[in-house]
């Protein structure tokens, strides 16, 4: 898994609080490796999460030079309960502005992000920010970890935040859907999309809320390994909601066939072998 | 105005030729196509390489009947109905009054392959039946086993005869009663050999993950993924709609790669299911119209012990 500042965007789901603090400190001591500026967003009072980095070596020093830097969750999310998406992505920016303009590579973000999606409206504009931040970190040094509490949201929470990153540790997530990294793509696709998460998928494309090019909406899914009528008929309908046709790259022929099965008007397959 | 035998019907006029010669085809097919040109009526011909060049030649040299090719239209049943479906729409839409079409299944479909496409001139009878449409099913005693002729006497209304009549089948029977008989299947000798994989309760993922692994390269990579299209489509419907245990069972053999799912439910209620896109909110209808239309062949059974399907991708077992 890449989690590298310049592309990594991770959804992390734990069990264990120790266990994931355990993993974010070798993420954030990866990005000290690679002269990023870290943050380590926590909603616990970050002294006490200081006083446990500074027996670090390595972070001692970082955090003595200011490289890295142990956030409260209240700081860093200004917008209070519900985020506000645009504005949390311009503070991200500023702040990935800052980390280069003192001479790092980028910024990486660790963040615990469970207090700021306990309540449907809260999970809603959530979502909406992690697609909106995935599709600017696509071009920019910046990279975070979203880390949830699965004891504390479930399973349906947390699988609706993961989808919206290109990687999580969910076994069980079968499909992903992030920014294109290609300048021509408005999404990208990948796994797989059957009916066990066809509301998910559906609800996935509302929250992306995608904006067409000259009538299209262009998704790259070569890493897409299935997809099913279902899904092509989702693809349809939202294309059609929003005055485009789905222009879905993909190396499976299965889904050109399905489409002209089903003679499905806004979806569009361009095979890519 | 329609003309001809079927002047007068609403719908779909079906009947089946049985001939033991070439001159008793001839006799059927050359008045019922010439007949068709003159009254003006789009009139087609979808017959195998051999029978349409005799019928061609009989034919006067500038007609304007029209040649179908048979043996890419007949592959699937499914798919034959859809593209006839469409044909006679847009015919319709011309402003076509009737159609007449003569066809045959190919050869190959009279052996192993037979169960689906009885099913298919069952199916017809309604899915045709949109439509003013007035077809001859011709089938060669000669090479027709004593099963397939039964079956053809079964889903027929009636014959054209070389001597000119249009006679009813005394056993005709409806396609909704047909259709919910189970048909004998004939095992492809794959399955009598240890399946490559066996897997309860699978989700589709995993059914498909399983049809994937079972030595890649063997099929081309189209219809793998078919089958894989197939497979995820029928284990939801058996999750969704049928009784666990869902069994899924894998079978390589050098040139294809037979599947089958059995759940213990009765299986779909629609007895058009799979040749037909059944409508909405029909339970899996949409998925099994896939299905079908996704594999080379497909089979059904009803059990004591439950429902299956079998799904063959690459090349077929056509033992007849």
């Amino acid at each position: 898994m890449d989690t590298s500042a310049s592309c990594g965007h991770l959804c992390w789901s734990y069990d264990d609080r120790q266990v994931f603090a355990a993993h974010a400190e070798r993420l954030l001591a990866a990005g000290l490796a690679a002269g990023e500026q870290v943050w380590y967003v926590t909603p616990a009072p970050p002294e006490a999460v200081t006083d446990r980095l500074v027996r670090r070596p390595d972070f001692a020093a970082a955090l003595a030079r200011g490289a890295a830097a142990v956030v409260s969750l209240g700081d860093t999310y200004a917008s209070g309960v519900v985020v506000d998406p645009p504005a949390q992505v311009a503070a991200y920016a500023a702040a990935t502005d800052a980390a280069l303009a003192a001479g790092f590579t980028g910024l990486r973000v660790v963040a615990e992000a469970t207090e700021l999606v306990r309540t449907p409206a809260q999970l809603e504009a959530f979502t909406r920010y992690e697609h909106q931040i995935d599709r600017w970190m696509r071009t920019r040094p910046f990279g975070a970890v979203c880390a949830y509490d699965r004891t504390v949201l479930g399973d349906a929470t947390v699988l609706a935040l993961a989808c919206m990153h290109p990687a999580s540790n969910r076994p069980d997530l079968l499909f992903h859907l992030y920014g294109a990294a290609e300048p021509d793509g408005h999404a990208a696709l990948a796994g797989e999309l059957d009916l066990s998460n066809h509301d998910l998928f559906r609800t996935a494309l509302e929250r992306a809320d995608l904006h067409p090019t000259d009538g299209r909406l262009v998704f790259h899914a070569t890493a897409l390994r299935f997809l099913d009528h279902r899904a092509l008929a989702v693809l349809d309908a939202y294309a059609r909601r929003r005055n485009a046709v789905a222009v879905l790259r993909t190396a499976r022929p299965a889904a050109a066939r399905l489409t002209e099965l089903l003679g499905l008007t806004r979806v569009q397959v361009e095979l890519i072998r | 105005m329609r003309t001809g035998a079927a002047a007068g019907h609403t719908g779909y006029y079906h009947e089946a030729v049985r001939y033991d010669t070439d001159e008793e085809l001839l006799a059927v097919a050359v008045p019922f196509l010439n007949g068709g040109v003159e009254a003006g009526e789009p009139t087609f011909v979808a017959l195998g390489e051999g029978t349409g060049k005799l019928v061609r030649a009989a034919l006067p040299a500038d007609t304007t009947v029209e040649f179908l090719p048979g043996g890419d239209l007949y592959a699937r049943p499914a798919a034959a109905i859809r593209f006839y479906r469409q044909l006679l729409a847009d015919q319709v839409a011309a402003g076509a009054r009737q159609i007449r079409i003569i066809g045959e299944v190919p050869e190959v479909a009279l052996g192993a392959l037979w169960d689906w496409w009885a099913r298919y001139e069952s199916a017809i009878n309604r899915a045709y039946d949109d439509f003013p449409l007035w077809s001859m099913c011709a089938y060669d005693t000669r090479i027709c086993p004593p099963e397939v002729l039964a079956d053809v006497a079964r889903t027929h209304p009636r014959f054209a005869t070389p001597d000119g009549r249009h006679v009813p089948s005394p056993t005709w029977t409806r396609p909704e009663s047909f259709l919910r008989e189970d048909r004998p299947f004939t095992p492809d000798p794959v399955q009598a050999t240890r399946p490559a994989i066996e897997l309860y309760d699978p989700t589709a993922a995993e059914a498909r993950a399983a049809v994937q692994r079972v030595d890649p390269g063997r099929l081309p990579v189209d219809h793998l993924e078919d089958l894989v299209v197939a497979v995820s489509e029928t284990v939801t419907n058996a999750l969704r709609h049928g009784e666990p245990p869902v069994r899924l069972r894998v079978w390589a053999a050098a040139d294809r790669i037979v599947v089958t799912v059995s759940d213990a439910g009765s299986g779909p209620a629609d007895p058009f299911a799979g040749m037909l896109p059944v409508g909405d909110g029909a339970p899996g209808g949409l998925g099994m119209w896939i299905t079908y239309q996704s594999c080379n062949h497909v089979s059904r059974h009803r059990g004591p012990d439950g429902f299956t399907l079998r799904l063959t991708a690459g090349s077929l077992y056509t033992a007849r």
